[in-house]
């Protein structure tokens, strides 16, 4: 056929002599090595763009041998016959005799044979040897060239016909050949062109007259396709494409006017129909079918689509060709169904399913000739289309055959229009071997199904279509199930099983949860059939099915409404009886088929410790679950935790309430940390406190916003406590301790064990004390504290000694406390409380010493150190012992009474210390004192809340309560501070809205209330140790007037006076002892105003244990007025004899003036006096 | 003749692909796993489409199955809708197809336009679940596509089969 010769023929010619030369075949050579043509522009005029043909083969024949005539009518290609015709002359380019003589003859002759064809060009070349042309090159050549006598003669027209080649046997340059090859090109494209525009001149006429009686498709067919075919031999292949595909339009357009007397039946089955290469155009005679005006509808569709399809895979388009095959196959596998009661059974799918194949083999061949690569995974994407498509035939030749059952994903590829109702007259079988194989025999239909998917799977894989590929996945794993079924062999069950349980994963994170749950619930039935345990795989797998149910209330669970609550209910009794079989517990996190919603505030239980939290659970399963416990858990500051439980039984579908109970006393604001339903085994647990950082979009966010809720816990009052107070007594420098205050509440407690802990501090339990009367001494281990048979209402005080705590403020002491009561020896309460205790004292003390002589005047100042009021009740100072001889007196007698210390004003005490000789030990000042309101006032409370519930029994439960509101009222207003302080009367400003059944007793109570008895009520003491500081020296200077008391002293009058000094060694280190002495200086004031001093104003002397030394000095007064006399400073020298660290040491001196209250009154003095001045010797 | 256009199925995909809506128009309920496949098959030729060929809303037709034909569409804003159409003898212009998915995005519009939609379920534990599949917010949207269906069903049948 001539579609088989694709190139363009070029005819040459020349004078018989010449062509048989063997230049000439140098020539052809040289000239076939330049060939083929590449980067041909087409400008046609009947298109609108340059088409660009990258390479054209072009074929050299020799004139003589081309066939003039055509064999048939039939039109074929236009390219049959040659384009262009060259004719070829070698004679010199200026032997013009020659030229005239014979060679102007012979192409005369040539051209008259070739000028006149239709659509053919023609070109003369003029080879001139490349070592002649030398000569001709020289001007002046009067007659002109070869060249230009031949296009004079020949070449009438405009367009130049004539080309000169110089012709080099050696070395063949491209150059030479240029201005050849071009008018080559242009002779072929115009001709080409030309020809191209009669021939759809001719079409468009007979298209034209189709409406005429005697018009036949089958005949324009064959000529327009023949201007496809020059098309494609011109390598214009969009261009031939297009002339396909107006076809195509022109035969379903035929095919809807129902004209058909041009083809034959539908189809006429031959034996191998069916598993022919369905793009292979020489398996059946086509043409000849077609202009015989026979050919079946069947077989000239796949005539156009393979003629369609090769010219879309020489133009590189591969990928079409496959999507051109698969919409084909489909859509006329529809036609072809219509007619099935003609054909062997099971043609269709067979006829796909080789099809389909055969483009895959067909496709893979091309493209290895091809280079495809650019579009790989699109191609890819295409043949595993294409092979999806051949599997779904074996889905329906399966579902046939009953060799899968008829449910999803099988009849996902079932039409769902088509039933084969009518059996298949024809006797014939299908020619595919391998289905027909497969059709009979079980095994080998699995095999075949198993290899075609995978194959597609893989092609899939490549192409990065994922989810096809899952598709596919999934339809593995319901054949292993199916299988698994027939053969109850357990390894396919379980490779179907390993595949469902994979695939929900991929369909998860994108919540199709339809596709999820399908995977999920075939999961399910895997494992029933299969046989297995419902073990904890089963329970996760059954999780996320309900996970998927709850997700989307059901609504995409792909099942009948009515069956879906049977369905789960059934699930939901097999899960509680596979979770009462597991033997550890099994949690699974944030299950979406229920929610938790706490309220905002806790209740507490009036007759118990513990508080109720009330939780509605939101079931979304459609049907009721059996459950053991629901349980929130509530964290406190640091890593306090509360759980709150309810024993449910069951949650019915929607919304459940239940009042979870906490026996344990907790109070204050806590976050809601997570909540937990239990079935058996089964723990379903949220968690309530997500961290922000994991969630990205902007919807997550506002998620995480109302996120923390927070549940507030009411203070019980009447509740077990522990409270943390500072000791009675607390002794500086002595092991710290701490008071531990247990109250009791409503309790009796039977048992109470406490541990008490606190970063770097250790709590010495063993040395624990009793402070309350009436209690035996705990049991108590290093680090416990065991209470027994706690009556109620009662609070018991243990003091603990403890490591030293000075260097902090306070201490954040954690107490672990467990206890048992009488009412519920069941529960075990576990109490974890934080307690904080300042270390610091409220006052702080001041102490300035005096010392005169053998006494030492000891000045303490005691002032607050908080804002709050102190009163002191007794500030004593303390010997060490009995023994040291030492006497204190205080200075203000003990009928003080109380002394308030405010920030303000502090307050101070005297002592009076005599001693025999220094003294070595601390005494220690003990101060009694309270705070006014922590302490005294609160105790003022109670005493009257007491002395009121004596009154009124019936108020007696609310005493705790009562006690803690009044205080409460006096810690939200200071105005009271005032009013108590002068007059003992506490008026506390009215509380209103507090309307409350306590408020009488309240009222009531304040009115009675009056000053109370200044010294009643708990008191601290705290003992400070004092030393008295060494004072080596103690020096009494003292400046005596000489004159008698009354005698008058004038200004100006000279006065001589005594000075001396007396040194004691009593306080210091050298007490008594006679032979020590020390070098000590002396100096008098200088009062430049009042007194002139003459004398020996300064000095040394050696002082002696009680010893006295004087100096006379002489002072005169310089103005009248009554003046203190110049103080005496004495210093010690350094100490020759004692050397410490390298320096003189000098002994510490402490210097009083004994005249230091003394004044002297100075007379005016009349008159006027000279005074006459040694100015010393000169 | 019958309609040569018949929907039966038109999916609705997030822009995140998540399913907003699948909703089936053939009658055994078995078959509608089928269009759910199709649906989130459809994602991965949507993908491919979409990284070639960049401005266009209308994506053609994705791939061909036995007796459906499966053509994509992906808004401005990446919604994707997906329908598929049942296969027949006669040429599906791109244009009708088109139309149907025009007619497809504004009634997504027009539904998501309601202020109140996710208003509700804000307060909820997850507010992006109402915008998934199966949930019952999409009520109006719907009746919308069914009408939509039913339209496509009459008129094409009305002008080819006439």
């Amino acid at each position: 056929m001539s579609s088989t010769k694709k190139s363009i023929i070029v005819s040459y010619s020349a004078t018989p002599s010449f062509i048989t030369s063997s230049s000439w075949t140098q020539i052809l050579q040289t000239l076939q090595s330049q060939l083929p043509l590449r980067n041909i522009h087409w400008k046609s005029s009947s298109r609108t763009s340059i088409r660009t043909i990258h390479q054209l083969d072009v074929s050299l024949v020799n004139l003589d041998n081309v066939r003039d005539e055509l064999a048939s009518q039939v039109p074929t290609t236009l390219l049959e016959r040659p384009l262009l015709n060259i004719y070829v002359i070698t004679c010199e380019n200026n032997d013009l005799e020659a030229y005239r003589a014979t060679v102007k003859r012979q192409i005369k002759e040539w051209h008259t044979t070739v000028s006149p064809r239709k659509n053919q060009e023609w070109l003369i070349l003029h080879v001139v040897r490349a070592d002649t042309r030398v000569q001709s090159g020289a001007f002046f050549t009067l007659k002109g060239s070869v060249l230009d006598k031949v296009r004079a003669d020949f070449n009438t027209e405009k367009r130049e016909r004539c080309v000169q080649l110089v012709w080099s046997p050696g070395g063949t340059k491209p150059a030479a050949w240029a201005e050849f090859l071009n008018k080559l090109r242009d002779g072929i494209l115009s001709a080409f062109e030309s020809a191209v525009i009669q021939r759809e001149d001719e079409v468009r006429r007979s298209e034209g007259q189709r409406q005429m009686p005697g018009w036949n498709f089958c005949t324009f067919f064959i000529l327009k396709e023949s201007l496809a075919t020059s098309f494609e031999g011109m390598t214009v292949y969009d261009d031939a494409l297009v002339v396909y595909e107006e076809l195509e339009v022109s035969f379903e357009q035929v095919l809807k006017e129902k004209n058909l007397s041009w083809f034959g039946p539908l189809i006429t089955p031959t034996s191998n129909d069916d598993s022919a290469p369905l793009l292979t155009i020489s398996k059946k005679p086509y043409r000849g079918l077609i202009l015989a005006n026979n050919i079946s509808v069947f077989d000239f569709r796949i005539y156009l689509l393979s003629r369609q399809c090769e010219l879309l895979a020489k133009a590189g388009r591969l990928t079409e060709v496959c999507q051109k095959v698969g919409v084909f196959l489909s859509n006329f596998g529809r036609r072809l169904r219509e007619a099935e009661s003609e054909m062997a059974p099971y043609f269709v799918e067979s006829w796909i399913y080789s099809s389909a194949l055969s483009v895959v083999d067909q496709c893979d061949t091309w493209a290895s000739n091809a280079d495809v690569d650019a579009k790989r995974p699109a191609f890819n994407a295409g043949k595993a289309e294409l092979l999806e498509f051949a599997r779904n035939q074996l889905d329906m030749l399966g579902i046939e055959k009953e060799f899968l059952p008829k449910k999803p994903p099988f009849t996902n590829a079932l039409l769902s229009s088509t039933h084969r109702n009518q059996k298949s007259s024809s006797t014939e079988s299908i020619s595919n071997t391998q289905l027909s194989a497969a059709v009979t025999n079980q095994e080998s239909f699995y095999d075949l199904y198993i290899h075609t998917t995978n194959r597609a799977i893989d092609l899939y894989a490549k192409s990065g279509r994922r989810k096809f590929a899952l598709k596919l996945h999934g339809s593995l794993a319901a054949l292993d199930l199916h299988r698994g079924q027939l053969e109850t062999t357990p390894t396919r069950l379980e490779s179907a099983l390993t595949t469902y349980n994979s695939l929900p994963a991929h369909y998860a994170p994108h919540k199709w949860i339809s596709l999820e749950s399908v995977m999920l619930a075939r999961a399910l039935e895997t494992h029933d059939i299969a046989n297995k345990s419902k073990d904890r795989e089963w329970i996760h797998i059954l999780l996320a099915f309900f996970k998927t149910y709850a997700e989307t209330l059901g609504a995409d669970l792909l099942m009948p409404e009515e069956s879906k609550v049977d369905y789960v209910s059934q699930l939901v009794g097999a899960l509680s009886k596979a979770v009462s079989e597991l033997t550890t517990d099994l949690s699974h996190p944030d299950h979406p088929a229920f929610k938790i919603r706490v309220s905002s505030s806790a209740i507490p239980d009036e007759t118990r410790d513990g508080s109720y939290l009330e939780v509605s659970v939101h079931n979304s399963l459609p049907c009721s679950i059996p459950i053991t416990e629901v349980s929130v858990v509530l964290a406190g500051r640091d890593s306090e935790r509360f759980r709150f439980t309810f024993p449910g039984e069951s949650l019915a579908p929607g919304k459940t309430d239940f009042k979870l109970f906490c026996p344990i006393p907790c109070h204050g604001s806590f976050l809601l940390d997570s909540s937990e339903v239990r079935m058996d085994r089964l723990l379903l647990q949220w968690s309530h406190r997500k961290t922000i950082h994991n969630t990205k979009s902007s919807s997550a966010r506002s998620i995480a916003k109302d996120n923390h809720v927070l549940v507030r816990v009411p203070q019980d009052l009447l509740a077990f406590d522990i409270r943390l107070r500072q000791p009675p007594l607390v002794a500086l420098g002595a092991p710290p301790s701490l008071l531990v205050a247990v109250s009791t509440g409503r309790n009796e407690v039977s048992s109470a064990s406490l541990k008490l802990s606190a970063p770097s501090i250790t709590f010495d339990c063993e040395d624990v004390t009793v402070f309350t009367k009436g209690l035996t001494q705990p049991d108590s281990t290093p680090d416990h504290i065991l209470l027994r048979d706690l009556p109620k209402d009662k609070e018991v005080e243990l003091l603990i000694p403890h490591s030293d705590a000075s260097t902090m403020h306070s201490i954040k002491v954690t107490i672990e406390v467990n206890y048992t009561t009488v009412a519920e020896p069941s529960i075990n309460r576990n109490l974890r409380l934080t307690r904080v205790i300042t270390t610091t004292l409220p006052v702080s003390v001041n102490v300035e010493d005096f010392f005169r002589g053998n006494r030492l005047f000891s000045k303490f100042i005691v002032s607050t150190i908080s804002h709050q009021h102190v009163r002191i009740s007794d500030a004593r100072l303390e010997p060490p012992d009995e023994s040291s001889g030492l006497k204190i007196l205080a200075c203000s007698s003990s009928k003080r009474g109380i002394i308030t210390v405010t920030p303000a004003q502090p307050a101070q005490f005297l002592f009076q210390i005599n001693s025999d000789g220094p003294v070595r030990e601390a005494l220690s000042l003990d101060i009694t004192y309270r705070m006014l309101q922590h302490a005294e006032v609160e105790f003022v409370v109670e005493e009257a809340v007491e002395c009121a519930i004596k009154e009124t029994p019936s108020w007696k439960i609310h005493r705790i309560p009562l006690i803690s509101k009044l205080i409460k009222m006096l810690e939200t207003d200071a105005s009271w501070v005032e009013m108590y302080g002068i007059s003992g009367e506490l008026h506390i400003a009215g509380s209103p809205g507090s309307d409350d059944i306590l408020q009488d007793p309240v009222d009531a109570m304040l009115q009675a209330h009056k000053r109370p008895s200044a010294l009643a009520g708990p008191w601290h003491e705290i003992k400070i140790p004092v030393d008295v500081p060494v004072m080596n020296i103690v020096a009494a200077a003292r400046i005596q007037i000489s004159a008698a008391k009354d005698t008058a002293l004038y200004a100006g009058q000279p006065i001589s006076a005594t000075l001396s000094v007396h040194s004691s060694f009593h306080w210091g280190t050298s007490a008594n002892d006679k032979e020590r002495k020390y070098v000590m200086q002396y100096d008098v004031e200088e009062m430049v105003k009042e007194w002139l001093v003459s004398g020996k104003k300064r000095g040394t002397f050696i002082a002696t244990d009680e010893g006295t030394f004087s100096v006379p000095l002489t002072l005169v007064a310089l103005h009248h007025g009554e003046f203190v006399l110049p103080k005496v400073m004495v210093n010690a020298l350094p100490l020759a004899d004692v050397d410490t660290m390298g320096s003189m040491a000098i002994p510490n001196t402490e210097t009083y003036q004994v005249h230091g209250a003394e004044k002297v009154l100075i007379s005016p003095r009349g008159g006027r006096s000279t005074f006459v001045l040694g100015m010393g010797s000169t | 003749m019958a309609p040569n256009l018949r929907l039966n199925a038109v999916a609705f995909i997030s822009p995140q692909n998540h399913p907003i809506l699948i909703r089936t128009f053939s009658k055994p309920d078995e078959t509608a796993i089928k269009y759910h496949y199709i649906a989130h098959t459809s994602l991965d030729v949507i993908e491919e489409r979409v990284s070639t060929k960049s401005s266009d809303c209308y994506l053609g037709l994705l791939y061909s199955m036995e007796d459906v034909a499966i053509y994509g569409y992906i808004t401005p804003l990446k919604v994707k809708i997906v329908i598929a159409l049942a296969l027949s003898d006669s040429v599906v212009r791109d244009m009708e197809i088109n139309m149907i998915f025009k007619a497809l995005h504004m009634a997504y519009y027009s539904a998501i336009s309601n202020p109140f939609l996710t208003l509700e379920e804000s307060s909820g534990h997850d507010s992006s679940r109402s915008l998934l599949a199966g949930s019952p917010k999409w009520k109006n949207l719907r009746s919308r596509i069914d009408e939509i269906a039913r339209i496509v069903g009459n008129s094409s049948g009305a002008s080819t089969g006439g």
